[in-house]
């Protein structure tokens, strides 16, 4: 469904996003974990199609996100790190707005708004001022924004920041139900999180990436040995600090992992 | 056309749920009650003169259209151009400052469409301004008769007039809008369109003692000189291109300008 090649993304001098290469199958959901400025949100920008990629490509469902970016777009729901909300409109009218601007069948809109308020919790909300709401109801006004017209692809960008600890589980109830239907992609710090939502795990860290593999492929390549279940968290700390923080174990990691990433899973033992 | 209505709507929302549009109207209502009744006093104390010298041939040229409604929309004018930027300003600025640009960028829509339907919402914000405007002379038409008896004022030039304004101002939406696109910053985006416009509209003030090739082209640029045929009346195709050349430009640029976050 996602296909990244070689994408690299400058800003000037400074160098976002080096040589990134991977593959979302369709119906998977992707966690991209890594520091503050490891590039996650500009990756995910990019697949977007808000920024364009310095060298490499893109391509979502099959169309390339720079030389087609309608066809990306109208399949790609996308929640950026900043939920985009206007606080002079009211949940209801920014819905609206949104639906017309992806261009919903004009019978359909009210029902459409009904489901993905109801799907990010937004009852009781729906007329007041955005402006006037808590940072938890304007990122689920965000992610219903994200939500609206059921799209294919959804990108996530800390979907759970601001929210408190019960409004996560349903977030991650949420995305977990989108799971089959839909491919998700969403980054976020919250370690847990990927271990309970994700099947898959991205870890990038100064714009590279560092490993790819689902939960299980990560245990076994990092804790071999080890026997751990996905109730314990601790687990997957112990992986993302190897990988990240050590400089030592991640380029062990890297000379492990070659160039295609797509082949690391056979590679590693 | 779905995704302009979208935009124009949300931005119509949003321009008279904040005080800004409503600031912007109010600020043409008062100065347009005071050049009016500038403009009234004026004209009287004009007729009472004609009244005092007994010449009735003087005071049946006294046209309150010349000499109230014409001096009105052209103290509007210049209001205009002052009070555009600061509708234009938030356009795309407050976009970009909010990050809600990457929910535009994001959406299945083109720029073009963006810009079209910002755009339109600005006319819109204008043509109430305008409304406002107008009820003046339809407040003198009530009180005022010919002196051949009909009505005491002539509908047309207000009608010209009013053109006149209107693609004046639709001529600085289009300026400050392509301005509020290049910058995250509504203030920078309202002082750099405000200008600019404001540099066309006085630049006649230069041609005071020039003669010759380079007076014409200064007043050809002013964007005041080309309202002047519409206040006394007349359409003139030179204007109008002038006007929507403005017009075009600016939205031409502002959606280049958005293409342009594209590429770079």
């Amino acid at each position: 469904m996602i296909e990244v090649e070689n994408l690299t993304r400058r800003y000037r001098d400074l160098v976002a996003v080096e040589d990134l290469s991977f593959k979302v199958e369709k119906g998977e959901v992707v966690g991209f974990l890594g520091p503050n400025g490891a590039g996650k949100s500009t990756t995910m920008r990019i697949l977007a199609g808000f920024l364009p990629a310095t060298s490499g490509t893109v391509k979502v469902a099959g169309f390339d996100v720079f030389d087609e970016p309608l066809e990306v777009k109208r399949r790609i729901g996308y929640l950026p790190e900043t939920p985009p909300v206007y606080p002079d409109l009211t949940p209801l009218e920014y819905l609206r707005f949104c639906a017309g601007l992806k261009g919903l069948p004009r019978p359909a809109v009210a029902g459409e708004i009904e489901r993905v308020a109801e799907l990010a919790r937004l009852d009781g909300v729906m007329d007041r001022l955005t402006g006037s709401l808590s940072k938890g109801y304007r990122q689920r006004v965000g992610l219903a924004q994200a939500l609206l017209g059921d799209p294919e692809v959804l990108i996530l960008d800390e979907p759970t920041v601001g929210l408190d600890p019960l409004q996560i589980r349903e977030v991650r109830e949420l995305v977990k139900s989108l799971a089959g239907r839909h491919t998700v992609v969403l980054s976020t710090h919250i370690l847990p999180e990927v271990a309970m939502t994700c099947q898959k795990v991205l870890v990038v860290n100064k714009g590279r990436l560092v490993d790819y593999d689902t939960l299980d492929g990560l245990i076994r390549k990092h804790l071999p040995g080890r026997t751990v279940t996905l109730d314990d968290i601790a687990f997957l700390e112990e992986i993302y600090s190897k990988l990240v923080e050590g400089p030592a174990a991640a380029a062990a990691a890297l000379a492990g992992l070659g160039a295609a990433p797509g082949t690391a899973r056979e590679v590693a033992p | 056309m779905r995704a302009v209505l979208a935009v124009a709507r949300k931005e119509l929302t949003a321009a008279f749920t904040t005080p800004v549009a409503w600031a912007v109207l109010m600020v043409i209502a008062f100065f347009s009650a005071q050049f009016f009744n500038g403009a009234l006093d004026a004209f009287r104390f004009l007729s009472l003169r004609a009244l005092q010298l007994q010449n009735p041939g003087l005071l049946e040229r006294l046209s309150l259209t010349e000499r109230v409604v014409a001096p009105l929309f052209g103290s509007m004018g210049l209001l205009l151009v002052i009070v555009a930027p600061f509708l234009s300003m938030r356009l795309f600025a407050e976009e970009k400052r909010a990050r809600t640009f990457e929910l535009l960028l994001t959406a299945p829509v083109r720029p073009w469409q963006i810009v079209l339907g910002k755009y339109l919402a600005g006319l819109a914000t204008l043509a109430a301004a305008l409304l406002i405007v107008a009820l003046f002379p339809l407040l003198l038409s009530f009180y005022a008769t010919g002196t051949q008896g009909g009505a005491g004022v002539e509908w047309q030039t207000v009608g010209t007039g009013l053109l006149g304004l209107f693609l004046l101002g639709a001529m600085a939406m289009a300026v400050g809008m392509f301005v509020s696109a290049l910058t995250e910053s509504v203030i920078v985006a309202a002082l750099v369109s405000l200008l600019f416009l404001l540099s066309l509209y006085v630049v006649t003030l230069f041609t005071i003692g020039m003669e010759g090739p380079v007076r014409e082209l200064v007043l050809a640029l002013s964007a005041s000189d080309h309202l002047t045929s519409f206040l006394a009346g007349r359409i003139e195709l030179k204007d109008v291109v002038y006007y929507l050349s403005f017009v075009v430009l600016g939205l031409y640029l502002t959606d280049r300008a958005l293409e342009g976050t594209r590429w770079a």
